[in-house]
């Protein structure tokens, strides 16, 4: 299932400012007895083309422990800026989705734009998990950004 | 939902994003027992290659594609490579099949089949898997979906319909038979073209057309998107697609035989 959270983002558009949605009343969300947490400090990109920047293209595949933990994929170039996506998960189960840091060059439409995008992103993913479904169809200009950053922490928590 | 647990492990997930197109394409093989990424690697790379052929072809922003020398009349389409012929061929019957509210000759600047091609390139990529000893593959190109097959156990995939007047949540979700298109305007970068005036313009917040091929749906999609009601109607005649319109105020059309799922709450 999780895996296909990562899926369905790539459909998604987005963009926003640094938030994150609380989830404690999710299950899963309280049912770890400890949390471990695992962040690695992002790197920045070189490039500028969103197509080359960030991670190599990654095949994932799940087997995982089932502890409370944290992970924030890598910084990448998306179409404002630069972002990095954080994640939560207990078991198999995401609790959280966040953005870690962001960086769109300040301007009005820009901001606009992310804080009105990365919070549907976000809520999307969880949805989808809650939902049981594999994917989201959408009339969206994908962000690359989101999508790999997201799937870079993912893979980092071995989901 | 019981995944929590980690007591039923679901099944084995082969998940690649592939950037191409200006955008992410997401792959996800759901594979049996005894298949996993080795096995996964050369089709994997082969449905890569026929994205990347797709975009380095049909791009409208690469300077030297083929698409954009056919825009600048440098080449004719006698002289383009075959898949441009068929794409074009294919749009052509789009056109007529939609009653002209999906026209790639009608786009500002020239011949552009962008709204077939993403689609198109996506049910083509998801040809590299059919061998596969697999339960079923997704392969989401940013909103459109190509997909055969089921997670282990099921017949088929389920996907949710982004809600266009509330992107926080999902419209609906849908059981997919095969392939699934969205078009819509609420999304930054996206401008439908009413291809009778030749303005951005759409009757519809947004359009989902499913069917057996992605190309066609996501034609339909954008056809459905622009035109309203009346290419919604149309496609009440065309075998196997079926749509979905949702409009400003909230209000959707169904042609007969789309079927909506409950949307669980996000508790």
């Amino acid at each position: 299932m999780l895996a296909t959270v990562a899926g369905l983002v790539g459909v998604l558009s987005f963009h926003t400012k640094p938030s994150s949605i609380s989830l404690g009343s999710l299950p899963g969300a309280s049912s770890s007895s400890r949390s471990t947490t695992t962040t690695t400090p992002p790197t920045q990109p070189t490039s500028s083309n969103p197509a080359t920047a960030g991670a190599p293209p990654s095949t994932t595949t799940s087997a995982v422990p089932s502890t409370t933990r944290t992970a924030t994929g890598a910084q990448v170039n998306y179409n404002f800026g630069v972002l990095s996506v954080t994640v939560t998960a207990s078991g198999k189960k995401i609790t959280n989705i966040g953005i870690a840091s962001l960086d769109d060059g300040g301007n009005g439409r820009s901001q606009a734009i992310d804080q009105q995008s990365i919070p549907m992103l976000e809520q999307q993913a969880m949805q989808a998990q809650s939902a049981n479904i594999q994917g989201v169809s959408g009339a969206s200009y994908t962000s690359a950004g989101f999508a790999q950053s997201l799937q870079s922490a993912l893979s980092k928590l071995g989901l | 939902m019981n995944d929590h647990t980690g007591k039923r492990a679901g099944p084995q997930v082969v998940h690649q994003l592939i950037e191409v197109m200006g955008t992410v394409v997401t792959v996800d093989l759901f594979c049996s027992a005894g298949v996993g990424s080795s096995e996964a690697a050369v089709p994997l790379a082969k449905a890569r290659a026929i994205l990347q052929r797709a975009d380095s072809l049909f791009s409208t922003w690469k300077n030297n594609s083929p698409m954009s020398r056919l825009r600048r009349g440098e080449i004719s389409v006698a002289d383009a490579p075959p898949e441009m012929v068929e794409v074009l061929e294919r749009c052509a019957e789009a056109r007529e099949i939609s009653g002209g509210w999906f026209d790639p000759w009608a786009m500002p600047g020239g011949v552009d089949p962008t709204g077939y091609v993403k689609g198109w390139a996506a049910q083509r990529a998801i040809g590299a898997f059919a061998a596969m000893a697999i339960d079923g593959a997704l392969v989401n190109a940013a909103g459109d979906i190509a997909s055969f097959g089921g997670p282990a156990g099921e017949r088929n995939f389920r996907v949710g319909i982004a809600d266009p007047l509330a992107p926080h949540q999902l419209a609906c979700v849908v059981d997919l038979a095969g392939a699934l298109a969205t078009s819509g305007a609420y999304e930054r970068g996206a401008h439908l073209i009413n291809p009778h005036t030749g303005l951005p313009s759409a009757l519809m917040a947004s359009a989902s057309v499913s069917g057996p091929d992605l190309g066609l749906a996501d034609a339909l999609a954008t056809a459905v998107a622009v035109g309203g009601v009346d290419a919604l109607a149309r496609l009440e005649s065309i075998d196997g697609y079926e749509a979905l319109g949702i409009t400003f105020d909230g209000s959707r059309l169904l042609t007969s035989g789309f079927v909506l799922q409950p949307v669980p709450e996000l508790r």
